[in-house]
């Protein structure tokens, strides 16, 4: 069913002046309702769990980079007191292994199982498990264990592993290029034969990890009575672990169900599945009694999906007056060792030559990607996915043209920008923008940073010999998106329909259950305010479920910014058709005309009277004063309904970053930072604020701190958060949110999504704004992160450089 | 990451302490704070026989004036001695230097008895007893004695200490009135162990620097003093940018460091320097506002 397009003509019809007429919850900013028990903590977590019987998992994993595995021996583990069971791949022979499959062409599959067969791809990679009766008991039965392995070379550097020469990680696919894809539009050599300015570089953007506060958790209980299992997973996306597992175990739908209760933090390092998951759902379920397995950093680090990690050749091409004529980039991504479930090994790759033409006018686009395998744990969506990589370069090209140019980089991005009666538009890639707000939110930003200021204020900085830096980064990114598209090219999933379940009980109250899954954003608020305000019922009196594949049929989860559009929208369906039922319900019991009657705050009233009746009232009339209404007009106060935004939506905004390097130990200090953003009309502008927040931290953490290092050997050098090191509270400056609210003019309500859009602004913005900083050295930025060695090293040879050639002239 | 089986023996004085080192046979650990055991035992990087938890001794938490110098229980808090207003008054620059100590939550627990036995390259205590030339006292079950911070410090995460030895407190000679002092770290982020670190005491006479110390860490396997640094300082030259110039040239050859994750061997050579220039300069004004003060 597709409530999508038609319905939407109806809502556009009187939607605007009904909302405007009552007091707003939508956009209203209400505390969010979680944070009383998750801030006096009393969330309750997987770890937190507790059951009789409980075993405890520990993995033994691959110190190998890639090997063969000969032997493994688990005798003496076996025989020690307190272990309950070992496993080995021989002993899951009965578990489907599961493929992320996809239709696009040139992509090759890899089969993913609990534990390593056979091979060994990563270090980290978990080849044996140990159930026992504790922790501590399962790690020293490790110690116990034995394999024997046979080292095969190394595929670490993704240049390399992509020759046709490369020892191949996976035999079957014939290959280690995992996926390819190329975009074409126009005529890009033609183009650049006419351009009158050319820039071009390398671009480096590391590999990161999630890093949610929350590590992964998985506890599996089995009820054997029943053949009943129950997954608590600290996941995103319960709906498609349950789809997998019960494609994995043979277990139907109905008696698997997986459940995410509170989640701390997930990034997108917790929308894929996870080979723990797999085992601990088959332990429970061939001991017998509850299993869990609770990640330590070091297993998280190490075994977490991670994210970006692109090497980008690009071009841009612009006539005399800085109207962009080409576009061209050879993006190879570092995939890691599997292709992940269900995204494929595609979604971080290929996103990046989908957005690298961004609010842009950009008549001639080419854009060539491959997606490489290397030993190291798979590539994952996290937030941003790829447009972090797409707006790293093409804004830091933008500033490096309008230095060529002698523009400032504010007027030479709004010329190129698609203009507010230009939508919709498709860019290069394909991509179709709505009516995007790009001038707004540039405009914005900088009208916030008062632009013209701080350009004076750097010259005054210069002049004093400081290396003051001011960057720009614009961006969009598809959010919400329906049916018709998918989060990944060619992924056999459907992600694109959200489903809401709204029940007004015997006593009155209000229960909305989604298939959303959320991970700490305030979904349980917002999703309340959004059917307060349909319903006509009080915010605190709604409660929400979520987070569970049993909620309704296809519980996807919460990734891809979609569940603000998705979500929002099928509570707005549900909950009108059940104000349409007790507004017939009470006009019956009123005796009133349902034109005269007004449903608010819980209670429905006849307009103009002090006649009422409360919800509680009105759901004991419906369910147990049975003859005061008549069977025949007697209608559960319930609604099930599905909704599909078909194509979805975007969201855009404007970062401004303003930078001091000290140009003696090369810190970097951000001194202010400004986001406009546009995400169509707010639910919560509290919740946006936050959302923008966290993303912008951890986009100073992509653009200065964080990077996950592999050595030669394939070791990860960054495997505790004392190496792999991420902004604290002091690292980030208080950043100033400016909202554009601009309607989506397709989806239902006017929501646009937004919790990504954080992290994919602040690399670029921060990355411009360095290279500003120090444009009298001619230092361009081109690798993230630029820790202060990368500084020093950067200036050092641009000094060394200088000293040169001066000598040069002198002799 | 869970720690290996251990026995777990609480103590309550310092003899106790000794002799179940000396049972242990050199298996047993000491637990003071914690806050580098704990991850060092998680990571199964240790395997002791036995840990011998010393929170519960009585009175080995303590600041005390001794007249010439103030001596400081091996179990004194970070947070005790960077709050302690004696030690803001006697030793301003070691006060400044605990406020670089990790976070607050681990100085709450972490001890100074632990920093110094730990003896990490890049931590601040260790240095800080370097350059204000304390003197550790020791105990095992058979006898008490005492060591200057350069002999205690023998390379990276190695002491002087015996098998069966404990750090029972630590003592540091009062910084004259008129010293000029100054503390200097970069560091990734705020509470991180440092790059690059110097700090310095000073006295002048005129427009010359009459004594120096100078110590510095993260540029090295163990904190160092700059002796060469000092002498050229010291040479009766008076302190103008051509003698600043010559120190940081001579900080910066008087080091090896190693090159890490976070930093280059040339980074840190480049940063002892810059810390170094900057150290002198405060210091040296400083001590000149001590004279007129
Ligand atoms: C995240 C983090 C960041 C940190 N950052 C810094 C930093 O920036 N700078 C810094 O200086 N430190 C830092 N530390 C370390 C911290 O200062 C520790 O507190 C300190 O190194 C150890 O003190 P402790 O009392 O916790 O010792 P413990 O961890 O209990 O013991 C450390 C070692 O010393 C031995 N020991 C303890 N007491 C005695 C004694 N009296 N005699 C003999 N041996 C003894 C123990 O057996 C053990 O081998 C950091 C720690 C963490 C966890």
């Amino acid at each position: 069913m597709t409530d999508g397009k038609p319905i939407l003509a109806v809502e556009r019809g009187g939607a605007a002046d009904s909302l405007a007429a009552r007091p707003k919850i939508v956009g209203a900013r209400v505390k969010r309702t979680e944070d009383a028990r998750l801030l006096a903590g009393k969330g309750t977590f997987v770890d937190d769990r507790r059951v009789s019987g409980l075993l405890h998992v520990a993995f033994r994993r691959s110190d190998h980079s890639h090997a063969r595995i000969k032997q493994i021996d688990c005798d003496d583990a076996r025989g020690m007191p307190g272990v309950v069971a070992v496993f080995t791949a021989e002993d899951m022979a009965s578990v489907n292994a599961i493929f992320a499959t996809s239709r696009m062409k040139d992509y090759h599959a890899t089969a993913i199982t609990a534990l390593a067969r056979d091979k060994v791809r990563y270090v980290g990679e978990p080849v044996v498990a140990v159930v026992a009766e504790t922790r501590y008991l399962a790690e020293d039965a490790l110690e116990l264990i034995n394999i024997e392995f046979d080292p095969l070379p190394v595929v670490i550097d993704p240049e390399e592993a992509a020759k046709p020469s490369a020892t191949l990680l996976h035999e079957e696919a014939g290959t280690n290029v995992l996926c390819a894809r190329e975009f074409r539009t126009g005529d890009v050599d033609q183009a650049i034969a006419c351009a009158a300015v050319r820039v071009s570089g390398r671009f480096r953007f590391r590999r990161k990890s999630p890093l949610a506060m929350e590590n992964r958790t998985y506890l599996a209980e089995y009820d054997a009575g029943r053949d009943e299992l129950t997954l608590y997973s600290s996941t995103q996306v319960p709906g498609i672990i349950r789809d997998a597992l019960s494609e994995a175990l043979d277990i139907p739908g109905s008696r698997l169900r997986v459940v995410a209760p509170d989640v701390g933090g997930g990034f997108g390092g917790k929308a894929s599945l996870y080979a723990e998951e797999i085992l601990v759902a088959f332990a429970a379920r061939r001991l017998g009694q509850p299993v869990k397995w609770t990640s330590d950093r070091m297993e998280d680090l190490a075994s977490t999906s991670q994210g970006f990690d692109q090497i980008v050749d690009a071009e841009l091409a612009l006539d005399a007056e800085g109207r962009a004529l080409s576009l061209q980039a050879d993006v190879i991504g570092d995939v890691g060792a599997y292709s992940i479930y269900p995204w494929t090994a595609v979604i971080e790759p290929v996103q990046v030559v989908s957005f690298l033409p961004g609010p842009y006018k950009i008549p001639n686009y080419r854009g060539r990607v491959r997606g490489v395998a290397t030993s190291k744990p798979p590539m994952g969506p996290y937030r941003g996915v790829g447009r972090p990589t797409s707006a790293f370069v093409t804004e830091r090209l933008m500033d490096m043209a309008a230095r060529k140019l002698g523009m400032d980089p504010v007027a030479l991005r709004l010329k190129n920008m698609i203009q507010p009666n230009e939508f919709p538009y498709r860019i290069g890639s394909g991509i179709v923008w709505d009516q995007c707000a790009f001038t707004e939110c540039l405009d914005a930003a900088c009208e916030q940073a008062d632009y013209s200021a701080l350009r004076a204020r750097q010259a005054r900085a210069r002049a004093a010999g400081h290396w003051f830096g001011i960057g720009i980064a614009c961006y969009a990114e598809l959010t919400g998106i329906g049916s018709r598209i998918s989060v990944a090219p060619g992924m056999p999933i459907n992600t694109g329909t959200e489903t809401a379940k709204i029940a007004i009980d015997s006593t009155g109250a209000i229960t909305a259950a989604f298939g959303v899954a959320s991970m700490g954003q305030g979904l349980e608020t917002t999703l309340a305010q959004v059917v307060a305000e349909h319903l006509g019922g009080r915010v605190e009196d709604i409660r929400i479920i979520q987070g569970d594949s049993a909620a309704v049929p296809n519980a996807t989860g919460s990734y891809a910014s979609r569940s603000a559009v998705l979500a929002g929208g099928a509570a707005t369906l549900a909950a009108r058709e059940v104000k349409e039922k007790l507004v017939r319900a009470a006009s019956h019991l009123l005796e009133a005309s349902a034109d005269d009657l007004a449903v608010e705050d819980g209670k429905v009233t006849v307009v103009g009277t002090d006649r009422a009746l409360t919800f509680r009232q009105l759901a004991r009339a419906v369910y147990l004063e049975m003859g005061r209404i008549p069977s025949d007009k007697r209608e559960e106060l319930t609604s099930t309904r599905t909704y599909d935004p078909v194509f979805g939506t975007s969201a855009t905004a404007a970062h401004l970053a303003v930078v001091e390097i000290d140009p003696s130990t090369f810190e970097v200090k951000i001194e202010r930072f400004v986001v406009a953003e546009d995400c169509g009309r707010l639910i919560n502008p509290m919740i946006v604020d936050g959302q923008v927040h966290g993303g912008v931290a951890q986009g100073i953490g992509a653009a200065l701190y964080e990077e996950v290092v592999y050595n030669d050997e394939g070791q990860n050098l960054t495997a505790s958060l004392v190496d792999y090191i991420i902004p604290t509270a002091t690292e980030v400056p208080s950043i100033e949110v400016v909202h554009i609210e601009k309607d989506s003019p397709t989806t239902l309500g006017g929501f646009r999504g937004m919790g990504e859009g954080g992290t994919i602004g602040a690399p670029a913005a921060i990355a411009n704004a360095i290279a500003d900083a120090l444009s009298p050295f001619n230092i361009d930025i081109f690798e993230l992160p630029v820790s202060p060695e990368r500084l020093f090293r950067l200036i050092e040879n641009a000094t060394t450089d200088r000293k040169e050639s001066t000598h040069g002239h002198e002799a | 990451m869970k720690p290996p089986p251990f026995e777990y023996l609480s103590v309550d004085s310092v003899q106790a302490a000794t002799a179940a080192l000396a049972a242990a046979n050199g298996e047993g650990k000491l637990l003071a704070g914690g806050q580098s055991l704990m991850p060092m035992l998680n990571f199964r990087l240790l395997r002791p026989s036995v840990l011998i938890d010393i929170n519960r001794i009585p009175d080995l938490a303590y600041l005390k004036d001794e007249g010439e110098r103030i001596r400081i229980g091996a179990l004194t808090r970070h947070r005790m001695i960077e709050t302690s207003e004696l030690v803001a008054r006697q030793l301003p620059v070691l006060s400044e230097a605990m406020g670089h100590v990790a976070h607050l939550a681990i100085r709450n627990r972490g001890t100074i008895g632990g920093s110094l036995s730990h003896a990490d390259p890049a931590a601040e205590l260790p240095m800080m007893s370097m350059l204000l030339d304390a003197e550790l006292e020791l105990a095992s079950a058979k006898r008490r004695r005492t060591l200057s911070a350069s002999e205690f410090f023998v390379a990276a995460l190695t002491t002087d200490l015996a098998e069966g030895e404990m750090l029972v407190s630590v003592s540091f000679p009062k910084m004259p009135p008129s010293a000029g002092w100054a503390f200097e770290e970069v560091a990734r982020r705020s509470g991180d162990f440092a790059l690059a670190c110097v700090a310095i005491c000073l006295e002048r006479s005129g427009d010359r620097v009459s004594h120096v110390r100078i110590g510095m860490m993260g540029v090295g396997d163990t904190p160092m003093r700059a002796t060469e640094t000092e002498a050229l300082l010291t040479s009766g030259r008076p302190l103008d940018d051509h003698l600043v110039a010559a120190a940081v040239g001579s900080i910066r050859a008087s080091v090896e460091p190693n090159t890490d994750l976070h930093a280059s061997a040339d980074y840190r050579r480049h940063l002892v320097g810059v810390l170094a220039e900057r150290a002198i300069r405060r210091a040296w004004s400083r001590a000149t506002e001590a004279r007129h003060g």
